[in-house]
């Protein structure tokens, strides 16, 4: 190779020499950087201060070593893909998500099993995304708040994604719930969003874990309740109120977007 | 590990490190600090900076290993340990700062012995020519900004000057640069 630099310019680079101009100096370091036969040469021409110097680096960095942590093992994803590091919304989540699919399984089961006359998946339907929005948009539950929370972006627009991400999950469990029973989708998607985008609206204002825990309770008490009291369907959610329930989601909706400041940070009660 | 550790490369010696390998790093350490300690001695020449700065680096090295392994491939492993190490030099000149004024390597004069051997690979004969040319102080912060790869607010503190200067050189040593070169 022509390209290394002499075995004497290298030793007294090495030696520190003054003689050995700058522009000198920097092709030898740029070529050191990619040369490891080259720095192995260089290693050798250290005088006895910087060996020393060495030395004593080496027994500092052996007690660092002894007394902190081991090394942070690479974080691999399966398949052997590599992730930068993930904050772990999700799996804060997933636990919030199966309670909510559980609760659907369980008005399922009991519809078709027990009594089919009580509409009680078109009855919880409303309820089951209100619990995974809560807990996806929650201080205390989200390892990553300090992040959300001194991000510029992060107010409505990580929250609208959010939400998405639980409806997305949420809908092939409700789709399937009703197919099972025999609820057409539009019956029990509409309630649906209408709630979400209640909670998200209400949740501007109070937090979103406080709306979906109020609205929650006034669907349990104003309508779950005396449905399953009375054993008739509710009046609201009958077929000639759907276009209430449409206009319902519009309105929440053109709220959440028209509020969006409201949701600029996770804030304490949230 | 068939393979004597000697014969192993740099960048396998990090992969090991990231693992946990007392003996791998102890080889990297070996085979990396005179280099490390020699290039920073440039930049800086209080001893007990350097060692300070040395060992923050290879106590880095050795629990931050995996970023390497996991970093995209391409750079070589000494970039990356010269990355790491002029940043913890430039962290401890910002601390000193602050007490009191470390020696820095004063520029050294404009004599030139030719060593065209190691130049002529590396740098045509008008860029050298030209880099000669320049007035040491121009040249540090040419070598600072563009070899050490560091940004004008780190090359500030590095040398020990403003913001405002650190530019203004750089400009000065663009121009001087450009006319020598055009």
């Amino acid at each position: 190779m022509t390209g290394h630099p002499s075995p004497g310019l290298v030793t007294r680079y090495a030696a520190g020499d003054p003689d050995v101009d700058d522009v000198t100096a920097w092709s030898v370091e740029i070529h050191l950087d990619g040369c490891a036969p080259c720095r192995a040469l260089l290693a050798g021409g250290v005088d006895g201060a910087g060996r020393a110097l060495l030395d004593r680096v080496a027994v500092a960095v052996d007690r660092g070593i002894v007394a902190g942590p081991a090394p942070v093992r690479p974080r691999r994803a399966p398949f052997g893909r590599r992730v930068p590091g993930r904050t772990g919304t999700v799996r804060a989540v997933t636990p919030w998500l199966l309670t909510a699919v559980g609760l659907l399984a369980v008005a399922c089961a009991a519809q078709r099993l027990g009594s089919p006359q009580d509409p009680l998946v078109l009855l919880v339907s409303p309820l089951v995304p209100l619990l995974p929005v809560a807990a996806a948009w929650s201080r205390g539950n989200d390892p990553a708040w300090e992040i959300v929370s001194s991000t510029p972006r992060a107010g409505l627009g990580l929250l609208l994604r959010r939400t998405l991400a639980v409806l997305l999950v949420l809908m092939p469990a409700l789709a399937l719930a009703g197919r099972l029973t025999g609820v057409p989708p539009v019956a029990w998607l509409l309630p649906c969003l209408a709630f979400t985008a209640g909670s998200l609206a209400l949740g501007g204002l109070v937090g979103v874990a406080r709306a979906a825990a109020a609205l929650a309770a006034v669907w349990s008490a104003g309508v779950i309740v005396p449905a399953l009291v009375t054993g008739q369907a509710p009046a609201v959610l009958e077929p000639g109120a759907r276009a209430l329930w449409a206009a319902a989601v519009a309105v929440l909706c053109a709220v959440v977007l028209l509020r969006a400041d409201d949701h600029r940070r996770l804030t304490s009660h949230d | 590990m068939t393979q004597g550790i000697e014969a192993v490369d740099e960048e396998e010696l990090l992969r090991r490190t990231a693992r946990g390998d007392r003996r791998a790093f102890d080889e990297l350490y070996r085979r990396t600090s005179p280099w490390l300690l020699v290039r920073l001695r440039r930049r800086c020449d209080d001893p007990d900076v350097l060692a300070d700065v040395l060992q923050d680096t290879y106590l880095a090295v050795w629990r931050g290993a995996g970023g390497f392994v996991g970093a995209v491939a391409g750079g070589s492993s000494a970039s990356w340990l010269w990355s790491i190490a002029v940043h913890r030099l430039v962290d401890a000149m910002r601390r000193r700062a602050r007490t009191a004024r470390v020696p820095l390597v004063e520029p050294p004069g404009t004599a030139a012995p030719a060593e065209e051997e190691a130049l002529a690979a590396h740098l045509g004969l008008d860029v050298e020519n030209a880099l000669t040319a320049l007035p040491p102080e121009l040249r540090q912060v040419v070598q600072t900004l563009i070899l050490d790869g560091l940004s004008v607010r780190e090359a500030a503190v590095l040398l020990g000057m403003p913001e405002g200067t650190v530019k203004s050189r750089a400009r000065r040593a663009r121009i001087a640069l450009r006319e020598a070169l055009s």
